[in-house]
């Protein structure tokens, strides 16, 4: 068993309390898919520092525009794919990079937080996206399955409903502990009578294949990872927030559903179900739900006239909607009497600028979590600074023992520096 | 000069595999080392690499490995973003810039597929969504509910083994989906009785239109007395303000003539007539039915009705859907014909699927989302009314459920009558032992397993279950294992055994596993022989199944997923609602399905006499006589714009974006998937033409901004004219002679501009309108063959078209064409070819 549970199963958290451990870091990343209305959604190059002043569409965040950092010039130099606002936005990889594929991906920067931060929650880490439409792409996320990518490069699944989410995070299985045990065993026995097919069809492989069945292999790894996970929290019920939330209706759509999927990353982080989430947001039910009558990729094709409009009431809801997730976390506080958002950093952004455009990467970083100095708009002087700068300075920030992360050449210091 | 030399040496050196194998390298000419000798050195030399950027000894042997392409594609995107040269320096000319770019995104291409080409091999590949959904469907006689599994997002064809990945949320989603389809096809319930349920829906709309009415009125009313006398307490009357009073009133003057009209009519005393109300419930709906998890099977839905002639025609149809709002399935369309003094019987039939509930509805036709409701205010302005009724429904009958005699079948093949020399647990083993056999696809389950398998239906006897229950777990458990999951081909010899060719031949031509047939003939080896071979790939074109292979692989090559992507504005495309846009994709799918079956020439997708449609479509293309809604020949009239891919109402649509029609779009496609020369990808980050925007331009006219800038004009220049000649259709793919261009801040106003069609291929073909440009294109039939060539070796083999498979195109295009292009022979060409029949 590990500590954390073992305390909290014990009501050891009235002994902790006479010495408060410093609350758990977190990190939470938004990702907008098709980009932003570019010439509306950054601040004037020509004011930069605390003097700035916050565009219209992020008006809803003005009374957190001193706690929040919206820096330019950040971007991914082997990102290609005009239509990819998520699939590499966290790696910073090559899709080009290995002889004789045609894809190829690394590991996100959640992920590598996950491995630290994760380790005493019950969710390493949790990942949402919200569903796809009929064809793949039409969010302008690209291939994928949510924003987080394994240390293989391979996609991680994410839950793509909010109803989903709330059960996986809040419903507490009501079954008695020996049968749940009993579900476990079965479990790892229905594991282990796959692995046995697995290996046979192994041995008949050449190398080539052998690699690609390794993406099963690793599934059941990741299995067993998890059910050992479990089993050291089966003796510990889900715990509920302070307010608890209902659950979410099936037919959720864009703004509403968005909504709901923040005030559940809210609540995972006031329970400390986990410590680093991902939310791969939908565009088109949410520009649908704010009335438009075209699809996201239209949208983005911005010109003047309607996709215009549309464009920007997208980017104010998307910031209203921050903004009220991040009222959430500062009217919450932890043991130590901080607030969860003294002790997270939150970075909403995408990997498209907008139509095809892939420099300048949108990127709003806020929360107190990584010591960064905020309050300003930077523009950094080199327009192709590696967006991945910006992952390691968060991880560093945080205190992730990393030295570099997909094609990063270093540190942002002026994050830091005042 | 050592330098020189050396890449002398390599010029020559891949000049010389160039002879072997045709562009199996990629290489930038010679003739442009002087626009970077000239331009760029002087930053970007030897002696001072700037950006780490040293051009002077950067091969111009694109290909020659990774490094070397990724420096050519940041030059490639300096120059694309006008970033370099840098705006101080000398900028090239226009003409060097458009030449220089042109060679390079296209040499890049090449490099990328080089370098990302794996030499021929086939990963091995698990099944796909549709694959998998497919052979559990005719495994266990249900078909899966597969919302669950995520898609096969990729970006070639969702056959190609190494894009299809798997996460460990997947496997365990598999062993969920097969456990929930394992229980509805083996705990079969006694099938519920045939019965008919009979609906007269005026019971349920005229009360709900009649109350709806009051309330309003009942408003009007409050209103008024407030109006009067405007200094009585608002509250009191149930508002809030006189401003809210007055707003409500409005409510009532526009919503109430609707209803009152709808009232007086006589035949709502016997019936329920179609309409749309904004506020009242949106359609009027029929609700047929709401069908639960055990009442699947096949009903027959029985209706009488009588169509209003003076609506437009697509209101006169009957449409059923299941579930609605945005999330409703279109089941099918019937026209009604008939009047109101002589009602008619028309009659739908679906399948409810078991262990779903759905609700099932009878309406008008309709567009997505608030389509409808903007139609609706059009209307008003014009009529006072609102849209006008097109049908009225009598009633209906529902008839059913007819279950599904495969059913049992199927579930008695996977728990046959136990022998009596077996003991419980033989007879256990025996099953799985069995189903495991069929689910591998003839393949010996490993004995190990058979027994780790049996040793989890021991435990779940041992806890109290009953044989079936304790069967379905290890019996999911074989439909989630990488037998079943991967179509795995061993390496032993290059050449497939009889198996896993009838595994290979079967999953291309029918999305499924081989039938009794196909490993009858793997099993006595003779399936290798060629005219085996080929007389069972013609038995799989010719079977239901092949359905599969059409649409699959149609779908895909033609890109048909943008006929979903955009929403068309009801207001400015009134006819192309869900049954139209369902309709035209159809359309295709039914045409490649007559070619095949009739043996007719891949070239008449290019130019035809003829069109394969529906009535919904006849009504669109304005041709009569077309009644019933299944899709057939029909003869055109003779100077026809439609007849071939071009004249179609799905690949006009898809060359738009639900606004206006795309020159660039369609000339894409064209070059794409008609002409076999398609474009380099749009290259990023370069800046959208923002200075024609909000102006009130034609098409034409907005296009001409790519001729500007150099990066823009290199490609535009070949693709923008084929899309001129297309300007004669709208962004629905209707006929116009003007284009009607809207603008204005609320783009309500309208500006018409005459079209000019005319224009030229990159090679100087001249063609004055789309009438030119169609035979054109159909005098290229050879290109067009490369491509769907080339396209089925992708789809067919499991892996992108790679360099070493032209020869194999052109043996293919070779075959086919001595039988006059039957779409029939490319696909045995393929079969009986080495590389189909390899590793």
């Amino acid at each position: 068993m590990i500590a954390l549970p073992f305390m909290e199963s014990f009501g050891f958290e009235k002994f902790a309390s006479t010495k408060i451990a410093a609350a758990p870091k977190r990190m939470i990343f938004l990702g907008m898919g098709y980009g932003v209305t570019a010439d509306r959604w950054y601040p004037d190059t020509k004011t930069v520092g605390a003097d700035y002043k916050l565009p219209t569409v992020l008006s809803p965040l003005a009374k957190h525009q001193k706690d929040l950092t919206i820096i330019q010039n950040l971007m991914h130099e082997h990102s290609q794919d005009g239509h990819s606002g998520s699939t590499f936005w966290l790696t910073g990889a090559n899709r080009y990079a290995i002889a004789g594929q045609s894809f190829h991906n690394t590991v996100s920067v959640d992920q590598v937080a996950a491995e630290q931060l994760g380790k005493d929650t019950r969710f390493t880490s949790l990942q949402l996206a919200a569903k796809q439409g009929s064809s793949s792409g039409a969010d302008g996320h690209g291939p994928g399955f949510s924003l987080a990518w394994n240390r293989q490069g391979k996609p991680i699944a994410g839950l793509n409903t909010p109803v989903a989410a709330f059960h996986r995070l809040f419903s507490n299985d009501n079954t008695p502990l020996a049968e749940r045990q009993k579900r476990l065993l079965e479990q790892r026995s229905v594991l282990d009578t796959i692995l046995s097919d697995a290996r046979s069809v192994n041995r008949k492989l050449g190398k080539n294949d052998t690699e690609k069945l390794d993406e099963y292999f690793q599934s059941i790894r990741e299995i067993e990872v998890r059910l050992s996970k479990e089993e050291q929290w089966l003796t510990i019920e889900k715990k509920s927030p302070k307010n608890p939330l209902k659950e979410p209706g099936e037919s959720l759509e864009g703004l509403e559903e968005m909504r709901m999927m923040y005030d559940i990353m809210a609540a995972a982080m006031e329970v400390d179900a986990t410590r680093v989430l991902t939310y791969r947001m939908p565009v088109n039910s949410l520009i649908q739900s704010l009335g438009a009558t075209m699809s996201a990729h239209s949208m983005s094709h911005y010109s003047e006239g309607e996709r215009r409009n549309v464009s920007e009431s997208r980017d104010k809801a998307n910031a209203k909607l921050l903004a009220e997730f991040l009222d959430k976390l500062k009217a919450t506080k932890e043991a130590d009497g901080s607030s969860l958002f003294d002790n997270s950093t939150i970075t909403m952004g995408t990997n498209l600028s907008s139509v095809h455009t892939l420099k300048n990467c949108p990127t709003l970083v806020t929360g107190g979590g990584a010591g960064i100095n905020h309050g300003r708009h930077l523009v950094m002087d080199d327009p192709k600074t590696p967006l991945c700068n910006l992952w390691l300075s968060l991880l560093q920030g945080t205190g992730i023992q990393a030295n570099s992360h997909g094609d990063s050449t270093g540190k942002i210091d002026q994050l830091f520096t005042s | 000069m050592t330098l020189r030399l050396s890449i002398f040496a390599l010029l020559l050196a891949s000049l010389h595999a160039q002879e072997e194998q045709p562009d199996r390298a990629a290489i930038m000419p010679e003739k442009h080392r002087e626009i970077l000798e000239f331009y760029c050195y002087e930053c970007h030399d030897s002696a001072d690499p700037e950006g780490g950027l040293n051009m002077e000894e950067l091969p111009f042997h694109i290909s020659k490995d990774i490094p070397t392409a990724e420096h050519w594609q940041k030059i490639l995107n300096a120059m694309n973003s006008g970033e370099m040269p840098p705006k101080k320096k000398d900028q090239l000319t226009d003409q060097e810039k458009t030449t220089f770019l042109d060679d390079l995104s296209n040499q890049m291409v090449t490099a990328r597929k080089i370098l990302s080409d794996n030499g021929g091999q086939i990963t091995l590949r698990r099944l796909n969504r549709r694959e998998y959904l497919n052979t559990l469907e005719d495994l266990l006689g249900v078909r899966p509910d597969a919302s669950t599994l995520p898609s096969d997002a990729g970006s070639g064809f969702d056959t190609s083994g190494a894009d299809l990945f798997f996460s460990s949320d997947q496997l365990e989603q598999y062993v969920a989906v097969a456990e929930t389809t394992l229980r509805r096809a083996l705990h079969l319930k006694q099938p519920k009785p045939l019965k008919t349920t009979r609906i007269d829906p005026e019971t349920e709309t005229s009360k709900h239109y009649r109350h709806y009415l009051s309330e309003l009125e009942d408003i009007r009313n409050r209103a008024d007395s407030l109006i009067a006398n405007p200094k009585q307490n608002a509250k009191d009357l149930g508002f809030i303000d006189l401003y809210q009073a007055k707003r409500q009133k409005t409510a009532y003057n526009n919503y109430s003539p609707q209803l009152e009209e709808y009232l007086k009519r006589p035949e709502t005393k016997t019936g329920a007539t179609l309409i749309l109300t904004i506020k009242g419930g949106g359609y009027t709906r029929v609700k047929v039915a709401t069908l639960g998890p055990n009442q699947g099977g096949t009903y027959t839905l029985t209706t009488r009705a009588a169509a209003y002639h003076d609506a437009p025609l697509r209101l006169q149809y009957l449409e059923l859907t299941s579930r609605k709002g945005t999330q409703a399935q279109h089941l099918g369309w019937q026209k009604i014909t008939s009047s109101l003094e002589n009602p008619q019987e028309v009659t739908f039939t679906f399948t409810h699927p078991t262990g779903e509930k759905l609700s099932y509805f009878l309406h008008q036709r309709t567009h997505q989302d608030r389509g409808d409701k903007n139609l609706w205010s059009v209307y008003r302005e014009k009529n006072g009314l609102g849209t006008p009724p097109g049908v009225w429904v009598d009633w209906a009958k529902l008839t059913g459920p007819q279950p599904n005699p495969k059913l049992q079948k199927h579930a008695t093949q996977i728990l046959f009558p136990k022998p009596k020399d077996l003991t419980q647990d033989q007879y256990a083993r025996a099953i799985l032992h069995r189903f495991a056999q069929r689910a591998f696809r003839g393949q010996e389950p490993s004995p190990e397993f058979l027994d780790k398998l049996l040793a989890q239906y021991q435990t779940n006897i041992k806890n109290g279950e009953p044989l079936k229950a304790a069967l379905i777990k290890p019996l999911s458990i074989i439909l989630s294992s990488p037998s079943f999951l991967y179509m795995s081909e061993s390496t032993g010899s290059k050449n497939l055994s009889p198996h896993e060719l009838a595994t290979r031949l079967s999953y291309f031509l029918s999305s499924t596993a081989p039938d009794q047939q196909l490993l009858a003939l793997a099993a006595d080896g003779t399936l290798t022989q060629p005219e085996v071979l080929r007389a069972q790939t013609q038995r799989l074109l010719a079977h239901p199944r092949a359905e599969r292979f059409i649409r699959g692989f149609t779908y895909q090559w033609l890109q048909m997923e943008r006929l979903e992507m955009f929403q068309f504005d009801a207001r400015k495309y009134e006819e192309f609602d869900n049954a139209t846009r369902q309709s035209a994709g159809q359309e295709i799918y039914a045409t490649v399905r007559t070619l095949f079956q009739e043996h007719l020439p891949l070239t008449t997708l290019l130019k035809s006499d003829f069109i394969v449609i529906n009535d919904v479509l006849a009504d669109f293309y304005r041709i009569p006589g077309v009644t019933g809604s299944h899709f057939r020949k029909v003869t055109l009239p003779e100077n026809s714009p439609r007849g071939g891919l071009l004249g179609t109402v799905a690949v006009l649509a898809m060359g738009s974006d639900g606004l206006r029609s795309s020159p660039v779009e369609r000339g894409a496609w064209v070059l794409r998937h008609l002409l076999n020369n398609p474009p380099p990808p749009a290259p990023p980050n370069v800046p959208q033409l923002g200075r024609l925007a909000g102006k009130a331009l034609s098409a034409r006219s907005l296009q001409k901004a790519h001729q500007e800038a150099p990066q823009c004009a290199q490609c535009h220049q070949k693709i923008d004219p084929i899309g001129y000649a297309l300007e004669n259709f709208d962004a629905s793919g209707k006929w116009r002679d003007q284009e009607t261009v809207f603008h204005g801040k609320r783009n309500t106003r309208t500006k018409l501009f005459p079209i000019d069609p005319s224009g030229e291929l990159s090679d100087g073909t001249k063609f004055k309108d789309y009438f030119e440009l169609r035979d054109v294109v159909a005098s290229r039939s050879d290109a067009f063959a490369q491509g769907f060539s080339q396209e089925l070796i992708a789809y067919g083999l499991g892996r992108p078209f790679g360099f070493t498979d032209h020869t194999l195109a052109e043996e293919m295009v070779k075959k086919a064409k001595t039988k006059n292009y039957d779409p029939n022979e490319f696909i045995h060409a393929l079969v009986q070819s080495r590389k189909f029949q390899t590793k």
